[in-house]
C-alpha cells in the first residue's frame, strides 16, 4: 500500500461527508444512518412523554383527573411485558397533532388487538418541569382512555388538546 | 501534504504492512456486523408486523413515499429475510462487488419502516454506518488488502465526526449554559419516567441520586460528557485513538448510569475499532489462515 491509496480513501471520505452534510441539512438532522446527533442539545425544556395507567377499578369521575406523579391514582402498565417499545408508544402519544379516529384506532393497534379483554387502560402524557431553580415537578394528564372496543377522548380537556386545526 | 492527506494517512495507515492478525480481526469485525444486521433486521420487522398500523414521523427514504404500504402482507419479513440472505452472501464474498450497497438499502428501508412510529433512536446507528462503509468499501477497494484498512478507517472517520458534531449541537441548541446541573435533573426525571412505563417500577441508583443531591457534582457529570464529545474527532489520530475511544466508552457507561440509555451495539463497536487489537492476535498467528483469505 502507498500514498495513493490513503489519498483516494480520504477523498472518498469527503464526498460521502459532503452527502451526509447535504442529507441531514435537509432533513431536519437526520437521515439514517447519518445524523448530527441532536438528542439532549435543546436542555433545560420541559419534556413530555407518555405512560399507561391501569384504570380498571377506578370509577369514571375519578379517571380523568390531572394529577401528580408521586400521587398518581393509577399503577403504570409495564409496556415491555406487552411487547411495546416505551419511546415508541411515549412518541406515538406526543407527537401527533390530530388525533384522528385512524390514528385513535391505531394506539388501539400498537397495544395489540384482543390484548384488553376487560381492562380498561389510560395513556396519559406525562409533563415535566423545572420550577423555583431547584425542583422539578412532574404532572400526569390522562389522555386516551382505551378499551377493548373503543378509545375515548379526555371530556374535560380542551378539543385543541386533540387537533392542531390542519389536517 | 496537505492537511486532509495527513488525516489520510493516520485513518488508513498507508505505511504499514497487513498483517494476518489485521485480516483475522477484520473478519470478526465483519461477522459482528453481519449479526447485528440480521438481529436488527429481523427485530424490526417482527415489531412492524405487530405493533405499526400508521405513519407518525416519517424518516429517510420514508419523507418521499408512505411506507404504510409495507407494513403488511408480511413485507417486512420478506425484507429481513432478504437482508439476511444477502448479507451472508456478502460475509463469504460470493456476491457481485455492490451487494453490500443493497444490503445497506435494504437495512435503511427496514428502519425507515420500523421507526416511522415517531422515535429516532440512535444506538443502532453505527451498524448502519458500518454496513454502510463495507458497501462503499467494496465497490472502490476491492482488493483484499486495502478494503478492511478502508472501512475500518471510515468508520472511524464518521464516528469521530458525529460526537464533535453532537457536542456543537448542544452549544448551537442551548449555550455554554448546556453543563447547568439542574438539565441533569430534569432528564433523570424524564428517564425515570420512561422506565417507570417500560418495567411499572423504578429506583434511583447511586450515581442518579448523587447527581440529584448537588448541582455541582450534576454540573462536573455534564461538563465531563460535554468535553468527552468535543474531542471525539481526536480518535483520527491513531496515537491518541485507545485513550479517546476509552473515554468516549466511559462516557457512554456514564449515560447508561445517570440516565439509563443503554448503548450495548454501538459500545461493543467502539470497543473493536478503538484498540489495535490485530497486535494481540499476530503474537500467536504467524500466517492467515486460508478460508479467511478467500472471505476477505
Amino acid at each position: 500500500m502507498d500514498h495513493s491509496f490513503s489519498k483516494k480513501g480520504i477523498k472518498i471520505i469527503g464526498v460521502i461527508f459532503v452527502l451526509y452534510a447535504v442529507l441531514v441539512a435537509s432533513h431536519k438532522g437526520e437521515f439514517w444512518p447519518f445524523s448530527i446527533y441532536p438528542m439532549f442539545s435543546q436542555a433545560g425544556n420541559p419534556w413530555t412523554r407518555a405512560m399507561v395507567l391501569d384504570v380498571t377499578d377506578l370509577p369514571d369521575d375519578q379517571i380523568w383527573e390531572t394529577h401528580s406523579l408521586y400521587n398518581r391514582f393509577a399503577e403504570p402498565v409495564p409496556l415491555k411485558e406487552h411487547g411495546i417499545d416505551q419511546i415508541d408508544f411515549s412518541n406515538f402519544i406526543s407527537k401527533t397533532e390530530n388525533w384522528t379516529p385512524e390514528r385513535r384506532e391505531a394506539l388501539r393497534y400498537m397495544f395489540g388487538q384482543n390484548r384488553l379483554g376487560s381492562e380498561r387502560w389510560m395513556a396519559s402524557k406525562v409533563r415535566g418541569q423545572l420550577v423555583q431553580e431547584d425542583s422539578v415537578i412532574v404532572e400526569i394528564k390522562p389522555f386516551l382512555l382505551v378499551t377493548a372496543d373503543t378509545v375515548r377522548m379526555n371530556p374535560s380537556l380542551d378539543k385543541s388538546e386533540y387537533f392542531n386545526g390542519e389536517e | 501534504m496537505r492537511w486532509y492527506e495527513k488525516i489520510g494517512d493516520q485513518l488508513f495507515e498507508p505505511n504499514r504492512s497487513v498483517t494476518p492478525g489485521e485480516l483475522i480481526f477484520f473478519k470478526f469485525f465483519e461477522l459482528f456486523i453481519l449479526l447485528y444486521t440480521i438481529y436488527y433486521s429481523w427485530s424490526w420487522g417482527l415489531y412492524t408486523k405487530l405493533h405499526n398500523s400508521e405513519v407518525v414521523l416519517s424518516l429517510g427514504l420514508a419523507n418521499y413515499f408512505d411506507v404504510s404500504y409495507l407494513f403488511n402482507h408480511n413485507i417486512p419479513l420478506f425484507i429481513a429475510f432478504l437482508t439476511s440472505i444477502l448479507g451472508i452472501v456478502c460475509f463469504f464474498r460470493k456476491g457481485p462487488k455492490w451487494l453490500y450497497a443493497v444490503v445497506f438499502f435494504l437495512l435503511h428501508l427496514q428502519y425507515v419502516i420500523r421507526y416511522s412510529q415517531g422515535e429516532i433512536p440512535h444506538s443502532q446507528n453505527m451498524i448502519g454506518l458500518s454496513v454502510f462503509c463495507l458497501a462503499v468499501g467494496s465497490i472502490f477497494f476491492s482488493d483484499k488488502q486495502k478494503m478492511p484498512r478502508f472501512v475500518l478507517g471510515a468508520i472511524i472517520f464518521f464516528v469521530g465526526l458525529g460526537y464533535t458534531s453532537a457536542f456543537f449541537s448542544k452549544l448551537i441548541g442551548t449555550g455554554f449554559n448546556w453543563f447547568d446541573g439542574r438539565h441533569l435533573w430534569l432528564w433523570i426525571s424524564e428517564k425515570s419516567v420512561d422506565i417507570l412505563s417500560r418495567e411499572g417500577s423504578f429506583q434511583l441508583n447511586f450515581l442518579q441520586q448523587l447527581a440529584l443531591s448537588s448541582t455541582l457534582i450534576s454540573s462536573v457529570i455534564l461538563l465531563f460528557g460535554w468535553l468527552t464529545e468535543l474531542i471525539g474527532f481526536t480518535v483520527w489520530w491513531k496515537k491518541i485513538r485507545p485513550y479517546s475511544m476509552s473515554l468516549l466508552i466511559l462516557m457512554h457507561f456514564g449515560i447508561t448510569l445517570s440516565m439509563n440509555i443503554r448503548f450495548d451495539a454501538f459500545v461493543l463497536e467502539l470497543i473493536l475499532i478503538g484498540f489495535p487489537w490485530y497486535k494481540l492476535i499476530d503474537r500467536s498467528v504467524s500466517s492467515t489462515p486460508t478460508w479467511i483469505q478467500k472471505m476477505v
